[in-house]
């Protein structure tokens, strides 16, 4: 102990994990991240992006190492608050709810007041613009509008730490981009920290203060890299010559670290 | 922040919609119910002319109008019948749905006891339920009670398989979502769970319902009571016994529209409740 990892809201300590199958996902991850960073890991598929991201919730457990939360344990900040959101792949809406009970299910698991959470989830779903659409089940929504619903889901119970597992994947390239714009408004605005997954370049250079790259088998990190371009980010900053220099570097740790497999 | 999807829920007028809906009926009835009318029809005229043709005896082989007559003739007692076994087999069906649903519950709240009883429930599932018949008359009489009884048995395990295979086929990110929520084991159940079984829960029943009155009739052929107090099943029984085969018939038919109106009934209220929030049941 005393690393200077203490003072970071999220540590990861020499961080290992081996699944029951034999398969080491992560080997010896060490790093930190500080309070209101948005954080992109980067990396090929299979490299333990998101084994990585569900340690961080508390979903997986380290086979070595550890990784802390606010310097805690994810379990127990899980446990004691709602500080922690995830938002998965997929929307993951429960069909049987209409848009705004599906918002509500986060406070109405911790209990309290219903009117209270009610205007919440009022606030989170204007934010992210589909307050008109409150009463409609998910099976009406389009995509994108799910993705929306599950973003306000995750904010809903102002987490202090909001977890991407490749959100936008699954979403035509128009739909992506205004969501990644309506992301940063809302990070800047709510002041979380952010990790997000994703295995896309442009992506990561457009909405990240920090990108962790990883290389696969095993999972490791290559680098971090800070981007210094400044926020709000626009869409027109992917033309910008410092915009493309990010994109190159990130680009060659990814195929450094594929070549440095290749070799053996 | 605005929504850039335009999504328009309503559209076209009234007018040309109301014009397209007839020719949509007119198509649905040539396409899906025009073929099973006419066969019907064939059917039934076929039944009433070969037994004249072959010169059959009615307690051999009863023409329609026969057995229409043997119930309208003995209708009192066709139609008193009908009412018992009704609710017998819906006791029965009450019971299976209540106790299979309840014991499910109880099974998938935990992984030891789902792990160490199910099987049992599968090689029980197995036994045919007329095996047990008498079992069920020595132990509860004859009578209604035996009778219930043994409804109650035929429908049960539909509903526990269907509805355990329900509770355990939830989204693993789903379980996930709860987990990080810190949502206790109840909330799972009650939030997640049930409302993701509904749909299998549904088909059990339905499976059920019909199993139901079938084993109302078996009940009442092993433990049917006169006086006044029989059901279908043994309305059957003495028709056989007497040679009544026109009103033999009609019990059987009375016994057929009595499992397809109950599985109307219970597909209704399932869609009812399934309908407006499940995707499954949008099929
Ligand atoms: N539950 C599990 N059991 C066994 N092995 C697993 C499990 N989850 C992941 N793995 C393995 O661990 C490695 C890392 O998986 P992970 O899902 O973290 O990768 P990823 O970087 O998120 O990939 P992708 O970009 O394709 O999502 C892979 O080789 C995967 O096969
Ligand atoms: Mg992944």
């Amino acid at each position: 102990m005393g690393d200077k990892e203490q003072g970071h809201f999220v540590a990861f300590h020499h961080v290992g994990k081996i699944y029951s199958t034999g398969t080491t996902a992560l080997a010896d991850v060490h790093f930190g991240i500080g309070e209101g960073d948005f954080v992109s890991f980067l990396g090929p598929s299979g490299c333990g992006k998101s084994t990585a991201l569900r340690m961080v919730a508390g979903l997986e457990e380290a086979s070595s190492g550890s990784v802390l939360v606010g310097g805690k344990e994810p379990k127990r900040v899980i446990r004691e608050s709602n500080d922690i959101a995830f938002v998965f792949q997929e929307a993951n809406l429960l069909p049987w709810r209409t848009v705004l009970d599906n918002v509500i299910l986060p406070l109405e698991l911790r209990g309290g007041s219903m009117k209270e959470h009610r205007t919440e989830a009022k606030r989170v779903l204007e934010m992210v613009g589909l307050k008109d659409y409150m009463k409609a089940y998910p099976r009406q929504l389009s995509g994108g509008m799910k993705m929306r619903v599950s973003i306000a889901r995750a904010l809903a119970a102002k987490p202090k730490l909001l977890l991407m597992d490749e959100p936008f994947a699954a979403l035509d390239e128009i739909t992506r981009q205004t969501l990644q714009m309506e992301l940063l408004d809302i990070w800047r605005r709510e002041k979380m920290t952010v990790l997000f997954v994703t295995h896309n370049v442009f992506e990561a250079v457009l909405l990240s203060s920090r990108i962790a790259v990883m290389s696969a088998r095993p999972g490791r990190l290559s680098t971090m890299i800070d981007v210094e371009l400044p926020y709000p980010r626009t869409l027109a900053m992917r033309t910008d010559r410092s915009f493309g220099e990010y994109v190159d570097r990130a680009s060659s740790y990814l195929e450094h670290g594929s070549l440095r497999k290749e070799l053996g | 922040m605005s929504v850039s999807t335009a999504e328009t829920i309503q559209a076209g007028t009234l007018e040309p919609e109301v014009k397209k809906r007839k020719a949509d009926w007119r198509q649905t009835f040539v396409h899906y119910y025009l073929g099973p009318i006419i066969a019907f029809v064939v059917v039934t005229a076929l039944w009433q002319l070969v037994p004249s043709w072959l010169g059959m005896k009615p307690f051999i082989f009863p023409k329609p109008t026969d057995v229409l007559e043997a119930a309208v003739q003995d209708w009192s007692i066709l139609w008193e019948a009908v009412r018992i076994t009704v609710v017998e087999s819906v006791i029965g069906f009450l019971l299976s749905a209540i106790i299979g649903i309840g014991v499910s519950v109880l099974l998938a709240s935990s992984l030891i006891l789902e792990r160490s009883i199910y099987p049992y429930a599968i090689i029980l599932q197995t036994i045919p339920v007329v095996a047990v018949a008498p079992l069920v008359v020595i132990w509860f009489g004859a009578g209604y009670n035996s009778i219930v009884a043994i409804a109650f048995l035929i429908g049960f395990f539909p509903v526990i398989s269907n509805t355990l295979m329900g509770l355990n086929s939830v989204d693993r990110s789903m379980d996930e979502l709860f987990t990080l929520y810190h949502s206790s084991k109840w909330q799972k159940m009650w939030k997640l769970r049930l409302p993701a079984a509904m749909p299998y829960m549904m088909t059990g029943l339905k499976i059920s319902c019909t199993l139901s009155i079938v084993g109302a009739i078996v009940g009442e052929y092993v433990a049917g009571i006169g006086g006044g107090k029989g059901g279908l099943g043994y309305a059957i029984t003495i028709a056989a016994v007497q040679m009544k085969t026109p009103f033999l018939f009609a019990c059987g038919i009375a016994a057929a529209i009595l499992g397809i109106t109950f599985y109307l009934v219970v597909s209704l209220i399932s869609n009812r409740i399934l309908g407006s929030w499940h995707e499954s049941a949008m099929k």
